[in-house]
């Protein structure tokens, strides 16, 4: 068993639903994004358009993040997910440094999204569990594969441009878009093997 | 997070080449200075055994220590510190952090004896603490560049020269030290040193040289936009004012002075000389800008 996820950008509207029910799922503070939309204009007046590119931890089947991590706290868990345990985690910020995918934030302090107003009752239920001084990414919302449901993104994705499967299964919606669709990752060069691949727009 | 960090944050996402802030500003300035204080204190350990000059030694095992309260201060977490011995294997920075352990304790144990009088030079707890030092001595003068090379999104720092350049580092560091010292006690000669910070100071700027054009000319889109703000962008203050000005150009100033060199002098060369390697190593690590991933093909491939 292989997690791994394929995003077709060819359906990608740059709604930003995959950052939002991400923030929504793990109540992430203020600066910390498990996942995000890059977005990018191309060509010249009037022959222009715009391109989106969600990004999240690609979750490398060899993950450099997991190579420097002085204390293990980042490590490999089933399925192939790359998790932090924030229990291990010293807040060198190693890991940061050695993502090709700066995918990583740190978590200096406590922070609330309407500041001196304080948190809301939802920040608080959310962003309390986070603890500070170290560093957060996104773990495939292991929580919810472990309940059989999709990551918050993949779920909450109005255009179905995320999928999400069992990369080593053949037969999986993943590996068979990625066969039949010619599915690219970012920064092969890095020799990573991310498990996050893309479809070309 | 201070609104004012946030919206950087969000200023560094939007654009392409994403510069790294966690090491080298704000409290990150600790992490430098403390790669910083611990290659000094490494370089002047060794110079100083190899002089035989105690007082080195101890300005060597001050410095250790001070390079180790700056990590510890760096650390989101410093209570967890001990952790870092758990993954020896593949992270570099567990081994620096075993590294200085073990130079810290060695040079603590050997200072005591020595200066206590708890023994003579070829008692077994006396060897001990001096192989102990030295196996650490040569970790600290070496893991350095290794901790940056090993950062994989962080292209400018992926030069197979950076380790030996921070080995250099280390060496100009004890020396410049040792000139300071002899600056006050006068316990070596001053022209050999000059000639000894010499030697080394070309070596470093030619190392450093070579891994400028290296990955201005060779290295990716990334380690060249890297260059460019270290020579002609946001760092060029620190690398022309720190670097050059007060490192090289003033230290060479006084060297050519027509009289012989004063303690005065060797002093402020040595003193010129370790602010030069700070404001090297802090440019090099500000410089630092991720891989840009907004690239997408077309097609497939």
């Amino acid at each position: 068993m292989r997690w791994g996820m394929v995003i077709d950008l060819k359906r990608c509207i740059g709604c930003y639903g995959c950052q939002l029910s991400c923030k929504a799922e793990h109540g992430t503070p203020p600066g910390v994004f498990f996942a995000r939309l890059l977005k990018q204009e191309e060509g010249k007046y009037p022959s222009v358009r715009q391109m989106f590119l969600p990004v999240l931890c690609n979750h490398c089947t060899d993950a450099p993040c997991v190579e420097v991590c002085p204390t293990e706290a980042s490590h490999y868990c089933e399925g192939g997910i790359v998790d932090i345990d924030p229990d291990k985690c010293i807040g060198c910020r190693a890991c940061m440094m050695a993502c090709p995918y700066n995918n990583r934030y740190f978590n200096a302090e406590q922070s609330w999204y309407f500041g001196d107003a304080g948190p809301t009752p939802y920040e608080l239920a959310r962003t309390e569990r986070h603890q500070t001084g170290v560093v957060m990414k996104c773990n495939f919302c292991a929580p919810r594969l472990a309940e059989g449901k999709l990551p918050a993104c993949v779920a909450n994705c109005p255009t179905t441009a995320r999928h999400f499967g069992d990369l080593e299964d053949p037969n999986s919606n993943v590996s068979r878009l990625i066969k039949d669709r010619g599915g690219f990752t970012l920064h092969p060069e890095a020799g990573t093997s991310p498990n996050v691949y893309y479809l070309a727009p | 997070m201070s609104s004012q960090r946030y919206d950087q944050l969000i200023a560094d996402l939007r654009s392409d080449y994403r510069p790294q802030r966690e090491w080298g500003e704000g409290k990150g300035v600790l992490m430098v200075a403390g790669h910083f204080l611990v290659g000094v204190a490494g370089g002047t350990w060794l110079m100083s055994s190899i002089y035989d000059v105690p007082v080195g030694l101890t300005v060597a095992f001050a410095l250790g220590c001070l390079g180790a309260i700056a990590h510890l201060l760096f650390l989101g977490k410093p209570m967890r510190a001990f952790k870092m011995v758990r993954h020896l294997r593949t992270s570099w920075i567990s081994r620096g952090f075993v590294g200085l352990s073990m130079f810290l304790v060695g040079s603590g144990m050997w200072l005591a004896i020595y200066f206590l009088g708890l023994g003579g030079p070829w008692l077994p707890l006396t060897l001990f603490a001096k192989a102990l030092a030295a196996i650490g001595t040569v970790i600290i003068i070496g893991y350095m560049g290794f901790c940056y090379t090993a950062s994989k999104g962080i292209p400018f720092w992926q030069s197979p020269l950076h380790p030996a350049l921070y080995i250099a580092y280390a060496l100009r560091g004890g020396i410049a030290a040792l000139l300071v010292i002899s600056a006050v006690t006068g316990v070596l000669p001053g022209d050999w040193l000059l000639q000894l910070w010499i030697g080394i100071t070309t070596v470093v700027c030619l190392f450093f040289v070579l891994e400028l054009h290296g990955a201005a000319t060779g290295g990716n889109v990334a380690a060249r936009r890297s260059v460019h703000d270290m020579l002609a962008g946001r760092l060029a203050h620190l690398f022309y004012g720190g670097t050059l000005t007060i490192g090289l150009l003033v230290p060479l100033l006084l060297l050519v002075l027509p009289s012989a060199p004063s303690a005065t002098t060797m002093a402020l060369i040595g003193l010129t000389s370790a602010a030069s390697d700070f404001f090297m190593k802090l440019s090099t690590v500000r410089a630092g800008v991720y891989l840009p991933l907004r690239r997408i093909p077309q097609t497939a491939t």
